[in-house]
């Protein structure tokens, strides 16, 4: 079963991260999930593939009431960011996944139908959770060709997606990120070849450099925390994209 | 706790898949009947007067060919809507699996609600595309039936056809022939709709 750990807590409104299952098989990649609630509403971000909701749904119901979870999150199309859409639709088949307008026919293979997706447009837009307004922002081609951050202001953390992402031993279990430079070479070779436009990269460190992050949440790996959001945008932004090889 | 076996779901999609395999064989056959009664037509003409009787057989063969043709057809449609419910008994198992994985890893509130998911909705969802199953199991098995009726018939046809080539006169050794071929043909088919109906009635 995964583990949840709530990293942001402020009256009603809290992140919690749904980490590290030590029953999966190696043949998954490793995924993060992130519930953030206000009050009795939440969105569940990039829920995972079907393989892994046992150990998502489990470590959630100790956390969080999952009937009451009504909109999820997707920051693109892949199998381990929402393969699992027609697992969640079976607790709520009014259930809303938001997701890019270039997937919502895409997205409906692994379940839902016209009433279930909310297409975002490129320019982003501003999701509702209880009182709070959570921010999608663009990061296409990065690596999706349709692909969202989600900024909440009040926590100050960006849900970014592939971006940040590290393919970490298995002996590295921390939740965040304790050495950067030892941290950061997990994280090469998957940015070189997975991100694949530099011009977009450019725009996106442009663009999330203007926000106050506190935390940098990727779907694998760890979190980067303070001083380390900002290193992170600097490594990113200087670093060579869309190569085969490094 | 009941669950959906992923292994029923498997093997009614292999039924179907060897059930279409059948009706290929089927039409192809059928189609061969066809032109061989269409040479045989020609044949008898070239005969004349002794083997009028077999010249009103051929178009009878010939007819039942085409309606034969029409009844795979209407049997591979049927496969076809089985090949979308056992698609969504495949569906339902799968997710039948994961929720009962769930339920395992689950204890309190969160193994509760999935008990409570797989009791009402889900199984009751799976004992529907069951029953549907059921119904166009017996639907095929009807039309199969039908079939080899109508195939017995084709069957009678070829005896006639036999018994009428021995009058042909000279050309008797050349009508027997073709009549023996639409006999062996015909045997071919019998054989496919007892495969058919084999494969409709074992459950294993």
């Amino acid at each position: 079963m995964k583990t949840a750990r709530v990293i942001f807590e402020a009256g009603s409104h809290k992140w919690i991260a749904l980490v590290r299952d030590p029953n999966r098989p190696e043949y998954l990649i490793d995924t993060n999930e992130y519930l953030v609630v206000d009050g009795d509403d939440a969105i569940l971000l990039d829920p995972g593939g079907s393989e892994i909701f046992p150990a998502v749904f489990s470590a959630l119901s100790a956390e969080f009431d999952p009937r009451k979870i009504d909109k999820l999150f997707a920051s693109h199309q892949d199998p381990d960011i929402i393969s699992s859409l027609s697992l969640w639709r079976e607790f709520n088949p009014r259930i809303k996944c938001y997701v890019s307008w270039l997937w919502t026919s895409f997205v409906p293979h692994f379940g839902g139908d016209q009433e279930t997706f909310v297409a975002l447009p490129d320019g982003g837009a501003d999701i509702m959770v209880g009182s709070q307004r959570l921010q999608a922002v663009p990061a296409h081609y990065l690596h999706s060709s349709g692909n969202f951050n989600l900024y909440d202001p009040k926590a100050r953390i960006l849900f970014s997606g592939d971006i940040g992402a590290a393919l970490l031993p298995p002996d590295e279990t921390s939740l965040f990120v304790e050495d950067f430079d030892r941290h950061i070479r997990h994280a090469e070779g998957f940015h070189r070849r997975w991100m694949g436009s530099d011009k977009a990269k450019r725009d996106w460190c442009a663009r999330v450099s203007q926000l106050d992050i506190d935390m940098l949440c990727p779907q694998h790996g760890a979190i980067y925390r303070g001083e380390q959001v900002k290193r992170f945008i600097d490594w990113f932004a200087q670093l060579e994209v869309g190569v085969v090889k490094a | 706790m009941t669950t959906v076996s992923t292994r029923d779901t498997g093997r009614e999609l292999r039924r179907i898949v060897h059930i279409n395999e059948e009706i290929k064989s089927v039409v192809a056959t059928a189609f061969k009947i066809n032109l061989m009664a269409m040479n045989a037509i020609f044949l008898a003409k070239r005969a004349g007067q002794t083997a009028l009787g077999f010249g009103v057989l051929s178009n009878e063969l010939r007819r039942f060919a085409t309606d034969l043709q029409k009844q795979m057809s209407q049997l591979r449609e049927m496969t076809y809507g089985s090949v979308a419910t056992v698609t969504a008994l495949v569906k339902q198992a799968r997710l039948s699996g994961v929720l009962d994985r769930t339920r395992r890893e689950s204890d309190g509130l969160s193994r509760q609600l999935i008990e409570e998911l797989m009791r009402t909705r889900h199984n009751q969802a799976y004992a529907r595309h069951r029953e549907q199953i059921a119904t166009l199991k017996r639907r095929l098995g009807q039309m199969i039936a039908d079939t080899a009726q109508l195939v017995e018939l084709g069957s009678l046809l070829a005896r006639s056809a036999k018994i009428e080539a021995a009058y042909g006169g000279s050309y008797s050794a050349a009508l027997m022939q073709v009549s023996s071929d639409f006999e062996r043909t015909i045997g071919e088919i019998q054989r496919s709709l007892e495969s058919l109906t084999k494969q409709q009635e074992d459950p294993s």
